[in-house]
């Protein structure tokens, strides 16, 4: 294989992995009603393997952060801090590497990790959340 | 009614009473002195003396007679609180005397009963954040003018045929400013309350759910007469209006407790049409805001409701009790529902009601008990938009809001027992300021068109499905708050909504980067804290429009606590009696 075909192929090969890979917000649920919300098939087989998703950070609750919560679209309420916030249930609970912690930021965030669903509490804040990525990666987008 | 010159002197002994006693014990007492009461509405009574002594003892004496069945607790070492719940006073002024580890006194009036019912039913609309502003912003979108002569083309059915016309200030027990919480507590008990409480007194415990409560007009309509009551809200289903007619906490965000409360309580409510079933679903379905595996969904429908989730379901529910729940969380605005209708918006909510479908369900439910009924349909949304400054998902929910009271208008033209009350809780720091020439395209301040440029707005020009002006006019409203975050300002409408303000990642709020990327987006330097997000609610004025009888009782000024006992007084309340059932 001419070594400039196999760059392509690779190149293909790569952006098909990565669209794969790839989750949006509007493919989490595959139906929300008043009884509560169901996750889409989609979601469900991406479980326990490594995803990009492109968000923003919500309001943080620390100057260095271990874990934070990606949106959809760039919001001012805190799911942490108030307890009347009306929250969106499209939101994504990113927890980042042991030890590696993560400056606030305000502008669109792409995120790689290891997707997990289904109800879980964090014992340190209460908060409850349905999808979680652990994150390896953490780009500016 | 009240008599403003006792209600002083008594504060003023009471403060002066409770000065007097040791330096360093305080003593509370709860009704507060100066409380106004319905002769035989129930209250918790609460006395708490702090700074004394372990072991120290207090006396409490009503009108000089010791106080039976106290409960002495000591919620730490150096207080000692007597609580006696389920307490009422026959009609005249009343004192409760503290002495012993410290002295105190409070002075509270009951209100003789009603001798005469005005009305049978009543149907009480409040608009969430509607202050008079944003009834003006709304009648000039709805009718405006005619552009050849400058005469007037109508105002709101809210505004129209009115019996009776007053405008109403509010506050809290601890602040001239206010919370939905406070002031929709005011309205159903009388009662001036903290910010974030609904319907309890203040107390030192840190259980939000122990405060000393006192009875609502739901609660005292169902218990003295065995009424229908009804709450309907676009709000998520246990937001602060509905809640405080039928739950009691310190805090609004007891979300779980308050649907438990309305389906416990003593409120009973017969109708109960919402926004957001995130608080009435088991913890274990993904969506929910509850802590344990309650149900109400289904435990409800064991209990005799009808339980609908669709506009379509809720037309057809034929019973006399009625669960609705309509969406996840809040209802989508009025303009998203019906003139944006983006479905990544809407998703899979496509069959929401509208508020006078509610209304007209919620009455139709109701009608069916001979005592009458009591409704609070709240639009729950208007302030939900004006916080974050979107004035026109917050206007166009008005104009939803005044098409139910077009319907219960109606109703009472065929219903001559029916009192029909429009008002709002509080306002915002709304202001229609000038005009906007939307042919020179967003976020244009040049376009903005003050005194005689401004001429005349052209919403009606096009109309939805629902006879409701569209949102995009050529000539338009600049409508702006006073009090703002710094954000980013453009003048028009967007049909996905956006937060004016994220996080500016260290503890305050900058205008949001996707609004200011926007055509003609520009920056307005805010004048509110740095950690303030939105805007806030504002301590101006609201309007409350009354039809029918007893709406004479609802005439000038008055203050949001004179309301409760308007409504008693019209709807003919003996507290002092129980109707047995």
């Amino acid at each position: 294989m001419k070594p400039a075909l196999f760059a392509l192929w690779a190149a293909l090969l790569l952006s098909a992995a990565q669209a794969q890979s790839s989750l949006k917000f509007s493919e989490m649920y595959s139906k929300v009603t008043v009884r509560g919300i169901e996750f889409s098939p989609k979601l469900q087989g991406m479980s326990g393997k490594s995803v990009s998703m492109v968000g923003f950070m919500a309001p943080p609750l620390k100057p260095k952060l271990d874990f934070f919560v990606l949106t959809k679209a760039p919001m001012s309420s805190c799911p942490f801090c108030s307890t009347v916030a009306d929250w969106p249930p499209d939101i994504v609970l990113v927890i980042m590497p042991d030890g590696k912690l993560l400056d606030p930021s305000t502008g669109a965030l792409k995120v790689t990790g290891r997707l997990e669903y289904g109800i879980k509490k964090d014992d340190q804040t209460g908060f409850v959340s349905l999808v979680r990525l652990y994150a390896d990666k953490v780009e500016n987008q | 009614m009240k008599t403003p010159s006792l209600v002083k002197a008594s504060l003023l002994l009471g403060t002066l009473l409770a000065l007097s006693s040791a330096a360093a014990a305080e003593v509370k007492i709860y009704p507060y002195s100066g409380a106004h009461v319905l002769a035989g509405q129930k209250f918790d009574l609460r006395v708490e003396v702090s700074g004394v002594a372990a072991g120290a003892e207090a006396s409490v004496m009503l009108d000089g007679k010791p106080v039976a069945g106290l409960i002495k607790t000591n919620s730490a070492a150096d207080t000692v609180e007597y609580t006696l719940r389920g307490v009422s006073l026959l009609a005249g002024s009343h004192t409760v005397t503290v002495t012993g580890a410290a002295t105190g006194q409070a002075t509270m009036i009951a209100e003789a009963p009603a001798t005469v019912a005005q009305a049978k039913k009543v149907i009480l609309f409040i608009g969430d954040g509607m202050g008079w502003n944003t009834v003006r912003a709304a009648e000039l979108v709805a009718h405006g003018y005619n552009p050849d002569n400058g005469m007037p083309l109508g105002r709101l059915e809210m505004e129209t045929g009115l019996s009776g016309l007053a405008t109403v200030t509010n506050s809290s027990y601890d602040s001239f400013l206010t919370d939905s919480a406070n002031t929709a507590s005011s309205i159903a008990t009388g009662q001036k309350v903290l910010v974030n409480a609904l319907s309890v007194y203040p107390d030192n415990t840190k259980d939000s759910l122990d405060n000393p409560r006192i009875e609502t007009i739901a609660e005292i309509l169902k218990r003295s007469k065995n009424m229908g009551i009804g709450l309907v809200s676009t709000a998520f289903g246990t937001d602060a209006t509905p809640a405080a007619f039928a739950a009691h906490t310190r805090l609004r965000g007891d979300y779980s407790a308050v649907a438990d409360q309305y389906f416990k309580g003593s409120a009973k409510p017969d109708v109960l049409l919402f926004g957001g079933s995130n608080d009435f679903i088991s913890q274990t379905v993904p969506g929910s805001r509850r802590k344990d595996a309650t149900n109400w969904i289904d435990d409800s429908q064991k209990m005799g409701f009808t339980f609908v989730s669709s506009r379509a379901e809720l037309m057809k529910a034929n019973t006399t009790k009625l669960f609705g729940l309509f969406n996840l969380s809040n209802f989508n605005s009025y303009l998203d529902r019906v003139q944006f209708k983006d479905p990544s918006v809407l998703g899979d909510f496509k069959d929401q009601p509208y508020l006078w479908d509610m209304t007209q369900k919620a009455v139709e439910t109701l009608d069916k008990n001979p005592n009458g009924f009591f409704l609070m349909v709240e639009g729950g949304m208007i302030d939900k938009f004006e916080h974050p400054l979107d004035w026109q998902r917050g206007v166009w929910d008005v104009l939803e809001m005044d098409k139910a009271v077009a319907w219960a208008k109606d109703y009472q033209k065929t219903h001559p027992d029916t009192l029909v009350l429009v008002t709002a809780d509080h306002a915002h720091s709304i202001s229609t300021y000038a005009g906007y020439d939307h042919t020179k395209g967003p976020g244009n301040r040049d376009a903005v068109l003050v005194y005689q440029d401004g001429k005349f707005p052209t919403y009606s020009d096009k109309k939805d499905v629902n006879g409701i002006p569209m949102v995009t006019p050529t000539r338009g409203l600049a409508v702006g708050f006073a009090g703002v975050p710094d954000y980013c300002e453009t003048f028009t409408a967007r049909p996905i909504y956006k937060d004016p303000t994220i996080s500016d990642g260290s503890g305050g709020y900058a205008p949001n980067p996707d609004i200011c990327k926007e055509e003609g987006a520009y920056f307005r330097t805010g004048n509110l804290p740095r950690n303030t997000n939105q805007g806030v609610h504002s301590a101006d004025p609201v309007p409350l429009f009354s039809f029918g009888p007893g709406a004479q009782n609802f005439v000038g000024m008055m203050d949001q606590t004179d309301i409760f006992f308007a409504i008693a007084k019209a709807m003919g309340v003996d507290a002092t009696k129980d109707a047995g059932k």
